[in-house]
């Protein structure tokens, strides 16, 4: 079980107190991809966290005074700092806190990351919109054969580099940013949309070896079972999976 | 240096030769607010560079191998690296040259100069929509989003109590917004600062900065590239020279 399995706050929830010295503090939804790549961050530079997740379909109202729209990941640190888009999130956490960096020190190579990152912008709403189609029995081949074509791109760049990861032989920022859409994709029944991209695949396969990857792997059935009660509009599907 | 006066290269021009030692090249283009970004950076931190203008409406063929996209900026270093994206190459030029960093050292301070950033996001499209709407149809409801926009950024301001939105002195998150303020007037849009007084206040001493002054962008020259620009000219790019 990870550390965020905790259920969620709603409307009519206590707002939680100042966040302990020593410790910050990630808003959250345990299914969400964004505050994943956070979650994958916090645990892979060891960084001491608690998790409050946050019902998205009953948002507490106390919730909006941490992001102006209520939107999930939003850190918070002792001082009362809030800092919010998983990105900057992500880059917050590895510049704030010592030990392994997942960013690059080099600046070009630095540069890089953030150039492939520009690359990836179309794999999340694409995927999305795959999920979506295929729930609501629409037809999504035009939407597969996009994300496909997005997912050469990146292929041709794994091929191009001949590093096993996106910023080289060892896994960074880069890979984390990107993998919580990878993890989706069977759960989202698209998991054929790689079937054109070997390089893609060997990626995906050293990716669930990583220590951080595989410690914040969601069960599939715990998954499947978010995703049909999230489609029924039920508030209950994000504590789907926990014990009362 | 700054490019002002170097004729755009086009179509079938010859492929300029790599980057000399010491030296930084932008690949840019005189009108561009993105490239300008980049521009202001390499003044403020007194960066030696050269620049090369492309003609965007007469691509040359070899600027997609500096760019598949080929759109600028593009910075390419002596070493035959190259960076796109105009945010991406401001950190960049920011980290890898020494001098005044004009990122905060502060990353929390970092990360609420991106998140302005973030928020600001939808100005440049809205200013591209409203510059192809001029004197067609009614573009009220763009002037409102507009509206809506400025009032978030007065908004930080005002919060900030700062003159400048890094702090009291001025910083990358200025920079990287400034160029569209610079439209304002071309486009006729002056009137929506009366309503943003802080902003009003952080646009004079923005002109007042002597990396803004010495990269002026001239109202007049601004209106004619528009003009020829909406046409899909290809002397749009050089007017003025």
């Amino acid at each position: 079980m990870t550390d965020d399995a905790t259920r969620t706050l709603g409307k009519g929830s206590i707002p939680p107190g100042p966040v302990p010295e020593g410790v910050i503090r990630l808003y959250s939804m345990r299914f969400c991809p964004y505050a994943h790549r956070t979650r994958l961050v916090l645990r892979a530079k060891g960084i001491r966290h608690e998790v409050i997740n946050i019902n998205l379909r009953n948002k507490p109202e106390w919730y909006f005074t941490k992001h102006p729209f209520g939107q999930i990941p939003v850190l918070e640190n002792s001082k009362c700092q809030l800092i919010y888009e998983s990105v900057i999130a992500c880059e917050y956490l590895d510049d704030a806190y010592p030990g392994r960096k997942l960013y690059p020190y080099d600046p070009y190579e630095r540069a890089r990351q953030k150039m492939l990152l520009e690359l990836f912008y179309k794999v999340p709403h694409l995927t999305k919109e795959c999920l979506v189609a295929l729930r609501c029995g629409r037809d999504c081949t035009d939407l597969k054969l996009a994300l496909r074509q997005e997912f050469c791109n990146l292929e041709e760049i794994l091929g191009y580099q001949n590093t096993v990861f996106f910023g080289g032989d060892c896994i960074s920022m880069i890979d984390y940013l990107f993998w919580p859409w990878f993890e989706r994709l069977d759960v989202y029944g698209i998991a054929d949309c790689v079937n054109h991209t070997p390089t893609l695949r060997l990626w995906i396969a050293a990716m669930k070896q990583d220590p951080t990857v595989c410690s914040l792997l969601t069960d599939k059935n715990t998954f499947l079972g978010f995703l049909n009660l999230y489609f029924q509009n039920n508030p209950a599907a994000f504590d789907y999976g926990l014990s009362c | 240096m700054s490019g002002g006066t170097v004729r755009s290269l086009g179509k079938g021009s010859a492929p300029p030769g790599p980057v000399p030692e010491g030296l930084i090249r932008v690949y840019s283009m005189r009108f561009c607010p993105f490239a300008k970004r980049t521009l202001l950076v390499l003044t403020a931190k007194g960066i030696r560079h050269e620049v090369i203008n492309i003609n965007l409406k007469n691509k040359p063929e070899w600027f997609f191998k500096k760019n598949p996209l080929g759109l600028v900026p593009v910075l390419e270093t002596s070493l035959g690296q190259l960076i796109c994206e105009s945010a991406i190459t401001c950190e960049y030029l920011d980290e890898a040259y020494p001098g005044k960093k004009l990122w905060p050292s502060d990353p929390y301070e970092k990360a609420c100069q991106r998140m302005i950033f973030e928020s600001f996001s939808k100005v440049p499209s809205l200013m591209v929509s409203f510059l192809r709407m001029q004197n067609k149809e009614d573009c009220s409801g763009l002037k409102e989003e507009l509206h809506k926009e400025f009032s978030k950024l007065e908004e930080v301001l005002t919060n900030k109590k700062t003159t400048f939105f890094g702090g009291s002195s001025l910083s990358m998150i200025d920079y990287l917004i400034w160029p569209w303020f610079e439209w304002l007037e071309a486009l006729e849009l002056n009137e929506y600062l009366e309503h943003t007084p802080n902003l009003k206040l952080w646009m004079a001493s923005m002109k007042k900065d002597p990396t803004v002054s010495s990269l002026p962008t001239d109202v007049k020259t601004l209106q004619g590239f528009f003009n020829l620009y909406m046409q899909n000219s290809p002397e749009a790019c050089d007017y003025g020279l």
